[in-house]
């Protein structure tokens, strides 16, 4: 007990050198759990953007279909029959369902030609899942059956793709399609709006039109590519597809049902996480190490005053314990500064963002996510690199404490 | 009784018919089909060796690529000669289409959407590349008139692709001269109705015993101010190919 209120009374006694070694581990903590919050935030947000732009919680596609969707193929469609359409519906958490037809496009202003992804949507079914309403910056979604004059379809495209074809709402466009036979076919039609999300695939690689007039265009029926599902609680999803999966064997044992979490696209952004990460431990390595100097300089420094405790009867583990206890202590401080400041910090992160559209593009880094990024809570890293600067210095002090405990007292003292 | 009216009736008409034939032979009235096959026998071959020029023409830019190519069946090699592209090769096997850049050493294969943008830049898709079959074999054509073009009297046919065969554009308008058996010129349709891209042959020799266009443009309906001219500067048929012409280890 003695020792413990020894190293105690020590913190205190060396204010000032306890306080620099602490804002070190305070500063490194705060650092970690600010980036650790940002890159949460990206990884959340990127997430969304996919959820919420362009997938839903969960699909209903075929499995042939799944396995090569980035040709887009007009085979291995579904047809979404009342049967299926019931046990869609019919899920727990249900909030909304949505038959979309994707099909590879060459989209035309008459003057140039760009490649884009062709989607066939039913206004009411898609808003239920994906709701673009406060993303339109010009114009608007179209309605069921709408056609414009002489039969032109309308359609809705993203701003960056017509910034880049210089057309607005009432210009026609032209989608050149190959239809199920492999032949042209093209689609008329008058842009009715112009969105502007956070995800830069709809921004600029997207054509929105009805439903039926893509496959009366593309020649295949009644069929679509995929029934898009949207659950009250995304983390519900991978369970609802497990349940739902089994169910549509029955239907048709050809479909399967996807999560959010099984997307390539996801599973990409979370492998880019993961490099991020590496660059977190790299960055929580850095600063171990700077608490590791700070406190073997603090421990020669006081050799002398080891000599002193060693002469006067003190046991080598005794000078150990009490060096190692002191170190801790300065752990323990850091750590609970760097957490007060990082609870700050990670505060302000959620509530006002950081807005980085003005600084750098960040979509050729694989993270879609444009405008405002917004940090989250999470309270297990904050447990962790707490834990982390505590042990650092516990460990870091062992080694010093022992060099200079073992020491004869004598040449400790006057080490000359 | 019943059967001798039959039997008059089954006379009459094979008499019609054959009138019907003699007069279409006298007057040298000719079927659609027999148009298209007769165009099909000068424009198609068993096997080509060609050099020639891609005029690619985008408003005021105008570039130029030279190439020589060889044409086997279902098969087809593109090797581009000018400066720029000097090495990139096109090969066609069958139904795939690969392309081999020699600055890079990449050997792409073009699949899917890529198959309908133009060949380097040019208003001649990678899918008009890959039409091989013969016409008479896709499309159903009907005579729907003649016209005089550019001082040629032509037939003027047009094509509805058969129900269930693989082909790019719907409808072909044709014009077909009426002494050579040569396309003059070919308008492309996409099912909708939309006009896609018009081709028109600016140049016809006879080589070898047969009519063949030397030059044409394409013009990418969907483009403004675009058109590609291709002129075959030198086409030799039945040439010696080498073995191993068309195999992708000749590409590299």
């Amino acid at each position: 007990m003695f020792l413990t209120k020894l190293a105690l009374k020590n913190l205190a006694r060396h204010r000032n050198r306890t306080l620099i070694t602490a804002s070190i581990i305070a500063f490194a903590v705060f650092f970690y759990l600010l980036l650790d919050s940002l890159i949460g935030g990206m990884t959340e947000m990127s997430y969304e953007m996919i959820i919420n732009y362009e997938a839903g919680h969960l699909q209903v596609v075929t499995e042939e279909y799944w396995a090569e969707e980035e040709k887009l193929p007009l085979k291995n469609l579904i047809t979404p029959e009342p049967e299926l359409m019931t046990a869609v519906k019919n899920v727990p958490g249900y909030l909304g369902s949505s038959a979309e037809l994707n099909f590879q496009a060459m989209v035309s202003n008459g003057v140039n030609e760009l490649p884009v992804i062709g989607r066939g949507i039913n206004p009411p079914d898609f808003a239920g899942v994906i709701n673009l309403t406060d993303y339109f910056v010009e114009g608007e979604m179209f309605r069921v059956g709408e056609r414009r004059a002489f039969g032109v379809s309308p359609a809705v495209i993203g701003k960056r793709l017509a910034d880049l074809l210089k057309v607005q709402p009432g210009d026609y466009l032209t989608l050149l399609v190959k239809d199920r036979h492999e032949t042209f076919n093209t689609i008329e039609a008058e842009i009715t709006g112009v969105i502007h999300t956070g995800n830069p695939l709809v921004n600029e690689g997207l054509v929105y039109v009805p439903l039926d007039v893509a496959q009366e265009a593309l020649a295949v029926g009644d069929r679509v590519s995929k029934v898009l599902m949207k659950l009250e609680n995304k983390n519900r999803a991978p369970g609802v597809a497990k349940e739902l999966a089994e169910q549509l064997q029955t239907i048709n044992p050809r479909l399967a049902v996807y999560s959010w979490d099984q997307l390539e696209a996801v599973t990409v952004a979370g492998a880019k996480q993961m490099g991020n990460r590496l660059i977190m431990v790299i960055i929580l390595l850095i600063a171990a190490i700077a608490i590791i100097n700070t406190v073997i300089l603090a421990a020669l420094e006081r050799m002398e005053e080891i000599g002193m405790m060693k002469a006067m009867g003190f046991q080598t583990k005794e000078v150990i314990y009490t060096f190692v206890l002191e170190s801790t202590g300065i752990g323990v401080l850091g750590g609970i500064l760097g957490v007060l400041l990082g609870l700050a910090g990670v505060g302000v992160f959620t509530v006002v963002g950081l807005d980085f559209s003005g600084i750098i593009d960040m979509a050729p880094y694989g993270i879609p996510v444009v405008g405002k990024i917004y940090g989250v809570w999470n309270p297990l890293s904050f447990v962790t690199v707490f834990a982390f600067g505590v042990i650092v210095s516990l460990f870091s002090s062992i080694l010093p404490a022992y060099w200079a405990a073992d020491k004869d007292p004598i040449k400790a003292i006057y080490p000359k | 009784m019943k059967k001798k009216t039959v039997g008059l009736t089954a006379s009459i008409i094979l008499i019609l018919i054959l009138i019907a034939g003699i007069f279409s032979v006298a007057y040298g009235a000719l079927t659609a089909e027999e148009i298209i096959r007769r165009r099909d026998d000068n424009e198609y071959y068993d096997s080509a060796r060609a050099e020639a020029e891609l005029v690619i023409i985008n408003r005021n830019r105008r570039i130029v690529k030279t190439m020589t190519s060889y044409g086997q069946g279902d098969n087809g090699l593109v090797v581009f000669t000018n400066p720029r592209d000097r090495g990139t090769k096109f090969l066609k096997r069958g139904d795939d289409l690969w392309m081999f850049f020699p600055d890079a050493e990449d050997l792409v294969k073009i699949s899917g959407h890529m198959l309908n943008q133009g060949i380097m830049g040019s208003d001649f898709s990678y899918q008009d590349m890959m039409e091989a079959d013969k016409l008479i074999d896709l499309y159903q054509f009907e005579l729907v008139g003649e016209e005089e073009l550019d001082g040629r009297p032509c037939y003027v046919l047009e094509g509805t692709a058969f129900e269930g065969k693989e082909v790019s554009y719907y409808r072909r308008k044709s014009w077909i001269d009426k002494e050579r058996f040569v396309g003059l010129k070919e308008e492309l349709y996409a099912r909708s109705g939309r006009l896609l891209k018009v081709m028109t042959v600016t140049k016809v020799q006879e080589i070898e015993g047969r009519w063949y266009p030397l030059a044409s443009v394409m013009e990418d309906k969907l483009r403004k101010d675009t058109r590609t001219e291709f002129i075959i500067k030198n086409i030799e048929f039945n040439p010696e190919i080498p073995e191993g012409t068309f195999t992708l280890e000749n590409l590299r």
